[in-house]
């Protein structure tokens, strides 16, 4: 399965000026922060969450250890390890005035490409040879990405690129299936036909100069 | 002295007899009924001599002698179309959160909704215009750096990534206009003595949106959440933080019910800012009522 994201466009932003809190609203809400010892914590309607999804664990800030085990895989499943890259943050090109020249919104990631172990052992060499001008003399396989004014879009840039990079790598010579061999053989069989009939039209067209023979 | 009043308007009450047909008034309109001028009911009908006003074959509204009419020679432009019906969320900024955060204008320990963000009087909504809530928007989500349990009505995937990475919560949420009014200023809505009111599920076509557990939304199943947040971390590169022994974690974990709409307070309550006390409703009928989503 190749995953390929997109990415919302970035907006101008909005602003307003300053104005004074008001204190009395400050005094309102410490009242009722006192309240609140007397207030429900457990109000739990008909819509509530554990009513619509009585089997779901409403913790999901808990940990998973979904990490999976990486050379015993046989597939690439997209998981990349972001504590095993190396990322570097540094000034983008192009226009954007100020914003572009002050802040660090190119992002480049590395890694070491023969010790990483999350990529498949066979996908590697294969991803040397289509990817080399991307891996350094010391082996380090480079991604770069200043294509937003954001770096966090410009780091999901870069990962994206490189996943589809393993993907391509990954993809096995596969032999045609009994559909693709149907077609190919219809297409010959249609070339050839086209053939002869345009061999027997010039036959005719030739014969029709010379005059009939009785 | 106002029991005396009473006690006299009840004696009035009891010496009355019973309202029945022949002791109330008719409703104006039947009072009588007017007399149509029946004058032009003959032969013409006051429709006049001949042509298309007697005939009723008037030319159609806007029809002019087979000229291109008016209303034709422009194209439609649909810009406003249902502008009346559609939710409008004004915007406000990561940047522009972080700076109400840094300047101690909004309170990081307790959840941040859009009282919190109203509370501040920088934001301002109007609900005739049709503001349904806050827009957070993704205009400085590098610099955002706050933990946060945000609680906004819209916002966009980047944004969503730019808080869980920090560690952080958010969850898009409806609030239907009376409850919003309720929200904007709680103190004004708390002295008017009303009970609070329970919110109302979204409409069909925003139902969709907060159900959906990549949009955060507080219908969406909590398991699927969990997903959306490991799925976002892989394509935005960065790890979630482990948040097991921290204490803020139940804090991040706060979710108000579907229908409540103040931290800690029921639908149906009262709350007195006079005597400091809450009236709480005992009846099972009215129990029922602001249980339900009905």
């Amino acid at each position: 399965m190749l995953l390929v994201f997109n990415y919302p466009i970035e907006r101008l932003g909005y602003r307003t000026d300053p104005i004074l809190k008001l204190e009395s609203v400050v005094s309102v809400l410490c009242i009722v922060e006192n309240l609140l010892g007397l207030c429900a914590k457990n109000y739990k309607s008909h819509v509530s969450l554990d009513k619509l999804y009585p089997n779901s664990n409403p913790d999901f800030l808990r940990k998973t250890n979904e990490v999976p085990k990486s050379s015993s895989l046989e597939q690439f499943e997209g998981y990349i390890p972001i504590d095993q890259l190396e990322i570097a943050t540094s000034k983008s090109s192009g226009p954007g005035g100020q914003h572009v020249n002050k802040v660090n919104s190119k992002v480049e990631m590395r890694f070491h490409l023969k010790s990483a172990d999350w990529i498949p052992a066979w996908i590697k060499p294969k991803l040397l040879e289509q990817e080399h001008g991307r891996v350094t003399k010391d082996g380090f396989f480079v991604v770069r990405s200043d294509m937003t004014r954001k770096q966090m879009l410009n780091q999901a840039d870069c990962l994206n690129k490189l996943r589809n990079m393993i993907y391509k790598a990954s993809e096995l010579p596969r032999e045609p299936t009994t559909e693709e061999m149907e077609l190919k053989e219809k297409r010959i069989a249609k070339a050839k036909a086209g053939v002869l009939k345009e061999k027997r039209s010039r036959s005719l067209i030739k014969q029709n100069r010379s005059s009939p023979q009785f | 002295m106002s029991s005396k009043v009473t006690e006299r308007a009840l004696n009035l009450i009891k010496s009355m007899p019973r309202v029945a047909l022949n002791n109330i008034k008719p409703l104006p309109h039947t009072a009588f009924k007017k007399k149509t001028d029946r004058r032009g009911d003959r032969k013409k009908k006051g429709r006049g001599d001949k042509g298309q006003g007697a005939r009723g074959t008037w030319d159609p509204l806007g029809y002019e002698g087979g000229q291109n009419p008016l209303i034709d020679t422009s194209p439609r432009e649909r810009y406003y179309a249902q502008y009346a019906v559609r939710r409008q969320y004004p915007p406000v900024t990561l940047l522009e959160l972080q700076r109400l955060i840094d300047l101690n204008r909004v309170n990081t320990s307790r959840p941040v909704d859009i009282t919190s963000i109203c509370n501040t009087g920088l934001f301002n909504f109007d609900i005739s215009k049709n503001h349904f809530g806050v827009n957070l928007t993704d205009e400085g989500c590098d610099q955002f750096v706050a933990k946060i349990n945000a609680e906004v009505q819209w916002t966009s995937e980047l944004v969503i990534a730019a808080i869980e990475k920090n560690g952080g919560t958010i969850t898009t949420r409806y609030y239907d206009p009376s409850c919003l009014a309720a929200l904007y200023d709680p103190l004004a809505f708390f002295k008017k003595g009303q009970p609070i009111p329970k919110c109302k599920l979204p409409p069909q076509d925003a139902l969709l949106y907060y159900s959906d557990p990549n949009s955060r939304g507080y219908l969406a199943d909590p398991e699927k959440i969990l997903e959306a947040r490991e799925k976002l971390a892989q394509k935005y590169g960065y790890k979630l933080p482990d948040l097991e022994g921290d204490p803020v974690k139940e804090m991040l974990l706060m979710r108000k019910d579907p229908l409540q709409i103040f931290y800690g307070l029921e639908p149906g309550w009262i709350v007195n800012l006079r005597d400091k006390c809450v009236l709480k409703p005992k009846d099972e009928d009215y129990l029922k009522y602001y249980h339900s989503a009905h």
